[in-house]
């Protein structure tokens, strides 16, 4: 289970296997979840809230599952 | 099913002219084994029928049928699988004819 | 305590007929009508005979569930399609799961599951079973459906408010929200019912602003006995029809009538007015619930033999997901029928090997 892999029918779902070109790296704020940028020899701070906890966000990558 | 497996065997130590035979049937249940049993009995020239579910982790039933005078069980066993079929045509025609008929209560039930 | 043997002795109990329920035990449990059984007694299959004595009436009829008597078959008849309605009658659910992106609270895990229990309208006849799981998805085996939801907040919701499903836009991620996608040919198959959730508001997952669920969902055609999602039925279950054997020799006293009649479920037990005389309403008597109350009062003892009639089957069916319930029976039938077929090749062609050279397949011991 649990193994990641294209599904094999014909699918009308956006591939998130391909490698995708890099882009800035998106955060969340743990305190008030706003969408932060992290930057090299910046303080890790929000800029909305100026809290210092950041969390990343879940990976687009397509995990399988059985339904059972 | 791959036609590799079949679906049914007769194991061994059955009579050379089949008259007591232990069949095997593969894939099947109590669904197949009660029903076979029950109208193999009703079968005047079955001597003793019976099934069993070896166990709940192997997928077949094993159907014993011994006959009287020599007689081949594997007949009686085709004999009662048309039976059964027949049986299922009548049960299915009854249905249709009552459901047809409209002579029963109709009510909606809240989903 | 009346004892069986006594008990059966009452006139009007036959224990052919009847199965006797006592304070503690039942009793006459196994059929006996079997050639050889009785002396001078045939009890052959006899498919005329059966033709007359079977009886199947439905009852009740509703939307979702239906209940008829099935009368004049063994136990074994009436159960294999009890089971085959449980197991076997082929539906289509959602079994792979593809997740992209979850970020709600629900884990991947638990929400496939979840989508995986919701019953969809589709007709099984429109589609081939997927018989391994290495096979591959082609449009005849399997539907495809995309579930694309996203929580924003909502704008316009009114000041102070504290209704999530004012505050927010798709707080809740239901059934509705799976989305079919045609394959090939389906577009043209199932266009005129085209496959949805056959409840629109089952609530799957709960959300909140930032949130959101992308996958994608693959539905195959599946039974019963591989998992409980593929069974049509919610319930499809028999009891036999109670009867209530009043004794003729030892009626039941005047004064105790109101209650000997209690000790019933309600209408079951007619006590008339003038005469206080007891009889029992035959019609009502299927209601009756068997608590045996009668056998908890000495002074009802002798006065009453419970019983079921053994060959007397009351079904009730309450169908979950495509099948409308008059449709159940017979896709049971047919089930049955075709698993009979398949037997009969597999017999015949044994039967080809044994008039030949004998070299029966044989299994080991």
């Amino acid at each position: 289970m649990n193994q990641p892999g294209p599904p094999n029918a014909h699918s009308g779902g956006g591939g998130g296997y391909m490698p995708q070109p890099r882009q800035e790296m998106e955060y969340i704020c743990a305190d008030c979840g706003a969408k932060n940028e992290i930057k090299s020899r910046e303080p890790i701070r929000c800029r909305e809230c100026g809290h210092r906890i950041m969390y990343k966000k879940r990976t687009k990558r397509m995990v399988q599952f059985e339904a059972r | 099913m791959a036609e590799s497996t079949p679906k049914i065997k007769i194991m061994k130590g059955a009579a050379a002219d089949l008259s007591a035979a232990t069949y095997q049937i593969f894939d099947e249940s109590h669904t197949i084994g009660n029903a076979l049993r029950w109208m193999l009995m009703k079968n005047p020239k079955v001597e003793f029928c019976g099934y069993s579910v070896p166990h709940p982790s192997e997928n077949l039933i094993q159907l014993r049928i011994q006959m009287y005078d020599e007689m081949s069980s594997l007949t009686a066993l085709l004999e009662a699988l048309s039976n059964l079929d027949s049986l299922c045509e009548t049960v299915e025609d009854e249905y249709r004819s009552s459901l047809g008929s409209g002579a029963y209560e109709r009510w909606v039930e809240k989903s | 305590m009346p004892l069986p043997t006594a008990s059966a002795s009452i006139t009007g109990f036959d224990p052919r007929r009847h199965v006797g329920v006592h304070a503690e035990r039942v009793s006459h449990v196994s059929s006996t009508d079997y050639p050889g059984h009785y002396p001078d007694e045939d009890n052959s299959w006899d498919l005329d005979k059966f033709k007359q004595k079977l009886k199947l009436k439905v009852q009740r009829l509703s939307n979702r569930s239906i209940e008829f008597d099935f009368v004049g078959v063994d136990a074994s008849i009436a159960n294999a399609f009890r089971r085959i309605l449980i197991a076997e009658v082929p539906t289509v659910t959602v079994e792979r799961v593809y997740v992209w992106d979850n970020t709600s609270v629900v884990v991947d895990e638990i929400l496939a599951q979840r989508i995986g229990l919701i019953p969809l309208n589709v007709d099984p006849s429109f589609m081939d079973i997927k018989e391994n799981p290495t096979d591959q998805a082609t449009d005849r085996n399997t539907l495809v459906f995309r579930l694309r939801v996203a929580c924003t907040r909502n704008k316009n919701a009114p000041k102070g408010s504290t209704d999530p499903k004012e505050l927010y836009v798709n707080s809740d991620v239901l059934s509705s929200h799976l989305e079919w996608v045609p394959q090939g040919e389906q577009m043209t198959v199932m266009a005129g019912n085209p496959p949805a959730p056959t409840n629109p508001n089952i609530v799957l997952a709960k959300l909140r602003p930032g949130q959101e669920i992308d996958m994608e969902l693959h539905a195959i055609k599946g039974v019963g006995k591989d998992h409980a999602k593929f069974c049509p039925v919610a319930t499809a279950s028999y009891r036999l029809l109670p009867d209530i054997i009043l004794n003729p020799n030892k009626p039941v006293p005047p004064h105790l009538a109101e209650k000997f009649q209690k000790c019933f479920s309600p209408g079951v037990i007619r006590v008339d007015p003038h005469t206080k005389d007891v009889s029992v309403d035959k019609e009502k008597a299927r209601n009756e619930s068997m608590s045996r109350e009668v056998y908890r009062h000495p002074e009802f003892e002798g006065c009453v033999q419970l019983a079921r009639v053994r060959d007397h089957f009351l079904f009730k069916i309450e169908s979950e997901g495509f099948y409308p319930p008059e449709r159940l029976l017979p896709e049971a039938i047919s089930v049955m029928r075709g698993k009979i077929a398949n037997i009969r090749r597999a017999a015949e062609a044994l039967l080809e090997d044994n008039d030949g050279p004998r070299d029966v397949e044989m299994a080991d011991g």
